[in-house]
């Protein structure tokens, strides 16, 4: 719970600590569009939770039903632990490589200007269009495994669960890295060439200002990054369901897509919102963990009140 | 109490070097302007007086590069076959046929029909949240009061709310409002869905702005709204482009709201109209590819000329 | 402060101006979904076939004063748009759906209208269809849909230069087939192409190792709500043929990467890489397609092979019998719809359906067979269908809804060996049951 005092924290005997102070009204065209869009049907959900209900008729209250079946499910606890794999997995893998390339975007070369419009492209592309790409491209019979047996066997991606979520890893790496990169590029250019000399001078090579300089720059752009990747990676199923449908079997089932699954395949709403509910308020309280941690939510520049 | 975790020693060491400008070191987007895009910032590669070449990133960033081009080059040359051709030689072969005619094609499906909804949500949603996120964020980050932090956090919920949770309630509610099978019954859960993350980096880049800067507008006695307008706003252009790209980008993309909110002809957009290229058997690769070939090209557009602004803008995301 | 406060004012003005025309809207009746005066819309899901039924709509809106706008709907997500709306004042008057299990729900739920009336009314619209055809569309003795598209049996496919290259015939029994594996194994042929990642190709042989070893009766009455017959003697012996064949190699090793949707299985059999695939009528025309002088020269059909001893016919065939239009209970124009339904009986219809490769189940359909697209193709498969004792619909239809996903499930992993026989049996023992 943070409370400040109006004046903030400034300079004892700054003059205007009162201008450009807008009043709460400022934010409350914002808030209720997204409270009528969002959260109003947030409660809705956890209300529907509570019931049974196929689409077809009003839906009929059952109390707790849905959720005891839900704790004795399977298949629920198992893609909670997939949610988990997947999205600890895009953070380790995506995150390198989007400081890595971020950071190498941020030099000036015009090279790179042209690069980086390239490796945007993936960002662009809907879900249909990335998983066809690359179902056309990881064909066992014709696609690239087919050109290289040596590595990828009889090229059985989907048809093991190992392989199908190192696909799904790899899809997410390939679309999403260009989005935080360009995070990490925007930090990387406000780091001070000052420091950067100041190195030289004292004789550090590339990697070890690398380590030393810039790593520490970037700290709240990873924190950033890295909620938005867990948020994005607890919450998006497009690309699961376009590419394995959850399959083989079950094996690539994350908690978001069996929400859709029971949804509009299995037309039990009232058990997806259950689901829903859970999800959103993992997926909540992490982000606010985060937050808290880092600070974040204190929105002020780090010169302020210094 | 002022412990604000966001600033590490190493970084308060370095401040007091830094000359002596309102903002210091991480101005992102104000006066110091130039200066930045001209220091040879930048990690890995060409800081300062180093001219050796640096291997490890040509290797690192050619490997990506591979990475990056190989479904690229399938979604190229296989918009340009036939889809006899395409399933003649597979993906990855060299085309051996020629034709325009699955872009010609796309467009007696009815593509331009669609490109031109797809245009009106686009310019629409990202309308909307130019105009309702600035303030909001302006208010989040000058106004220190528990409500807007609450609101800061009721965002920062609404993030973890996926869209396909919500999206019974919000066909029921857009239903009895009557926007059903409507452009604007798309655009307005599409706009609110865009809220939290335009939010978050919009305050990111918005937080930069420090007391000195407001402090010169206050001899002039200047209201809030004037604040905004004058000094705000302007200084927020690397943040606003940011988000105007990705509002852009979640419109242009959008595809469970349309599927869901819209029925005929006369309001598909794109993503949907994608799909008239998948039977109940089948999938015509090459007419399916040429199509998102095309409505790539203009959300590629808006991100090439945003992209300098949008790297300023998202300079100040991190916090710094 | 004065500045202040007119600013809140402003916007306070405009947070009204936003809220106060949603909720001018929503204190009259949901209007802006209802539909205008003379207009019925008909859903269909949308694909290639969408071409003859805007010609069907075209020529009802010549000569009829209600007028008919045709819905298409992007095609894997149909059924979920459908439920969706159904119960809306954003119904659609008639729609496309699959018969069996897919309307069952919405009959469940008092929301379709029987179409007794419309039978006694022009006795053509049952009479001029072919019975197993049109009783998919019959639940519990009330029909609910009409045949608007065409059949799709499911049949063996051959590479005949493969074959041919390998020396053997196309096989007429089980034991043949088997036979026939280990001859193209020997030659490094896949000998089945198989779409796995799609699913429902391996369904496809469940519905026939089933019907062949037990006759239709299992199925019938595990739908019925009499699931222990999924544990019955004949059930385990249908599983242990599929195992065997399995077992043999017969599918090769990766087919749950390869999909028939986007053109990999049948690749594997047009580049010989595979001799057989076990397919849906439409499989000619995908081939065709693609290559259509490989197609003419090369492209074998056979019916699935009997298997000896087995209670099922031999010329028993499953598959998808038709899609129907359904109509909804409260339709304003059941007149304007009823004649509509009477095209789908019309020479203009058969024609037409024809002429894209679709195969209409109209008792007229046999004097326009030449007109076909591949004459001898289509003359075969309508013998198949109309000598047929029992056409069975595909499981996934024939089920509700609900059912399909744990159906395909257990399919999948039965074949790539995750669940054993009674783990298969114990998935179908629990699928949510019909009626």
């Amino acid at each position: 719970m943070t409370t400040r005092a109006p004046q903030g924290r400034t300079r004892p005997g700054a003059a205007d600590l009162q201008v450009g102070r807008p009043g709460v009204v400022w934010a409350l065209p914002a808030a209720l569009f997204f409270g009528l869009f969002a959260l109003l049907p947030m409660v809705l959900v956890l209300v529907l939770s509570f019931t049974q209900w196929s689409g077809l008729g009003s839906p009929e209250f059952v109390g707790t039903e849905n959720w005891s079946r839900l704790l004795d499910d399977p298949v629920m606890l198992k893609s909670i632990g997939l949610s988990l794999v997947l999205t600890a997995l895009g953070v380790v893998t995506q995150t390198p490589v989007a400081m890595l390339l971020g950071v190498w975007a941020a030099g000036h070369q015009w090279n790179r200007a042209v690069l980086s419009a390239i490796f945007f492209v993936p960002l662009l592309l809907s879900a249909a269009a990335v998983s066809v790409l690359w179902r056309a491209v990881l064909d066992p019979n014709f696609g690239v495994p087919a050109q290289m047996e040596w590595l990828f066997g009889d090229g059985n991606l989907f048809g093991n669960q190992s392989t199908a979520i190192a696909v799904l890893v790899f899809v997410s790496l390939w679309q999403f890295t260009p989005l935080h990169a360009l995070i990490y590029q925007g930090a990387a250019k406000a780091v001070p060439p000052m420091l950067y000399e100041a190195a030289e001078i004292d004789g550090a090579g590339r990697v070890r200002s690398f380590f030393a300089i810039t790593l520490p720059q970037l700290r709240n752009t990873m924190i950033t990054s890295v909620i938005l990747m867990v948020v994005g990676g607890l919450t998006t199923f497009d690309t699961v369901l376009i590419l394995t449908n959850g399959g083989p079997g079950t094996d690539t089932t994350i908690t978001a897509f069996y929400m859709y699954q029971k949804a509009f395949r299995g037309f039990d709403f009232g058990l997806a919102s259950a689901i829903a509910v859970v999800l959103v308020v993992a997926a909540t309280a992490i982000s606010l963990v985060m937050v808290r941690l880092s600070g974040y939510d204190k929105m002020r520049s780090e010169l302020e009140g210094v | 109490m002022s412990n604000d975790l966001s600033v590490t020693p190493a970084e308060h060491a370095s401040g007091p070097t830094t000359p002596p400008t309102p903002g210091g070191e991480s101005r992102p987007g104000g006066p110091q302007d130039g200066g930045a895009r001209r220091r040879r910032a930048g990690g890995r590669a060409g800081k300062g007086s180093r001219n050796r070449p640096n291997w490890g990133a040509g290797i690192a960033v050619t490997i990506w590069l591979l990475i990056v081009a190989i479904p690229l080059y399938v979604l190229v040359t296989a918009s340009f076959q036939t889809q006899a051709g395409y399933a003649a030689g597979g993906p990855l072969s060299l085309p051996t046929t020629f034709t325009l005619d699955n872009f010609t094609n796309a467009f007696d499906q009815g593509f331009g029909r669609y490109f031109l909804n797809t245009v009106v949500v686009t310019v629409a949603v990202v309308g909307i949240v130019v105009l309702l996120v600035p303030p909001l964020s302006y208010a989040i980050v000058r106004n220190r009061s528990r409500a807007t932090t609450g609101i800061f956090r009721m965002f920062l919920l609404g993030l973890a709310v996926p869209a396909s949770a919500v999206i019974v309630p919000i066909f029921y509610v857009i239903s009895v409002v009557g926007l059903y099978d409507n452009l604007i019954g798309v655009i307005l859960p599409t706009a609110a869905f865009c809220l939290p993350i335009c939010t978050i980096i919009l305050s990111g880049s918005m937080r930069d702005i420090t007391n000195e800067l407001y402090e010169a507008m206050a001899l002039d006695g200047a209201s809030p709204r004037r604040v905004f307008m004058q000094l705000v706003l302007p200084l927020s252009k690397g943040g606003v482009a940011t988000i105007v790209v990705y509002s852009a980008l979640q419109a242009w993309n959008g595809f469970l709201f349309p599927l869901i909110l819209t029925q005929s002809e006369s309001t598909k957009v794109i993503t949907l109209g994608l799909f008239n290229f998948q039977t109940q058997y089948g999938v015509n690769i090459p007419g399916l590819l040429a199509a998102v070939v095309m409505s790539m090209i203009p959300i590629l557009l808006v991100y090439l000329f945003a992209r300098r602004a949008l790297v300023q803008g998202l300079m100040g995301v991190g916090g710094k | 402060m004065n500045t202040r406060t007119r600013k809140s004012l402003t916007a306070a003005a405009v947070a009204s101006a936003l809220v106060l025309p949603l909720a001018a809207c929503s204190s009259g009746d949901s209007g802006g979904s209802s539909r205008p005066e003379n207009e019925i819309h008909v859903m269909v899901y949308g694909d290639a076939t969408n071409k003859v039924e805007q010609q069907m709509v075209d020529t009802f809106n010549k000569t009829s004063d209600v007028k008919v706008v045709l819905d298409t709907i992007p095609g894997a997500d149909y059924q979920q748009k459908l439920q969706t709306i159904i119960d809306t004042n954003a119904a659609p008057d008639v729609f496309f759906n699959w018969g069996g299990g897919s309307i069952e729900p919405f009959v469940d739920a008092d929301l379709l209208l029987p179409l007794d009336d419309f039978i006694a009314e022009d006795p053509q619209l049952q009479d001029a269809f072919l019975p197993a055809v049109f009783n998919s569309a019959v639940i519990d003795g009330t029909p609910y849909g009409i045949p608007m598209r065409g059949t799709q049996p499911v049949m063996l496919f051959h590479n005949k230069q493969v074959l041919a290259d390998a020396g053997i015939e196309a096989p007429q029994t089980w034991d043949e087939l088997l036979a026939a594996v280990e001859t193209l194994k020997a030659q490094g042929v896949t000998p089945i192409a198989l779409g796995g990642a799609d699913q429902w190709p391996t369904l496809m042989w469940y519905q026939y190792a089933f019907d062949r070893v037990a006759g239709p009766e299992l199925f019938e009455k595990a739908l019925a709500g009499e699931p222990d017959v999924w544990d019955s003697a004949e059930s385990h012996e249908a599983l242990d043929k599929l195992s065997a064949l399995i077992d043999a190699g017969a599918f090769g090793t990766n087919f749950d990467s390869v999909k028939f949707t986007d053109g990999g299985s049948p690749a594997l059999l047009r580049t010989g890489k595979a001799a057989f695939e076990l397919m849906g009528s439409w499989n000619y025309s995908t081939h065709y397609d693609v290559d259509p002088a490989w197609t003419d020269a090369n492209l074998g059909y056979t019916a699935f092979p009997a298997v000896d001893g087995g209670k099922g016919d031999a010329a028993n065939i499953t598959g998808n019998t038709n899609n129907f239009y359904s109509v909804l209970a409260d339709t304003r124009y059941p007149d304007a719809v009823r004649d509509f339904l009477t095209l789908m009986y019309s020479d203009e219809f058969v024609e037409a359906q024809l002429a894209i490769g679709n195969l209409p189940t109209t008792t007229n359909t046999e004097q326009f067979l030449d007109q076909a697209a591949s004459p001898e193709y289509a003359a075969f498969q309508f013998d198949l269908v109309k000598d047929a004792p029992h056409f069975q619909m595909s499981w996934d239809q024939a089920f509700p809804p609900a059912a399909g996903t744990p159906l395909k499930i257990a399919v999948q992993q039965f074949f790539s060996g995750q669940i054993d026989a009674d783990g298969f049996i114990a998935a179908m023992k629990s699928l949510p049951a019909s009626r």
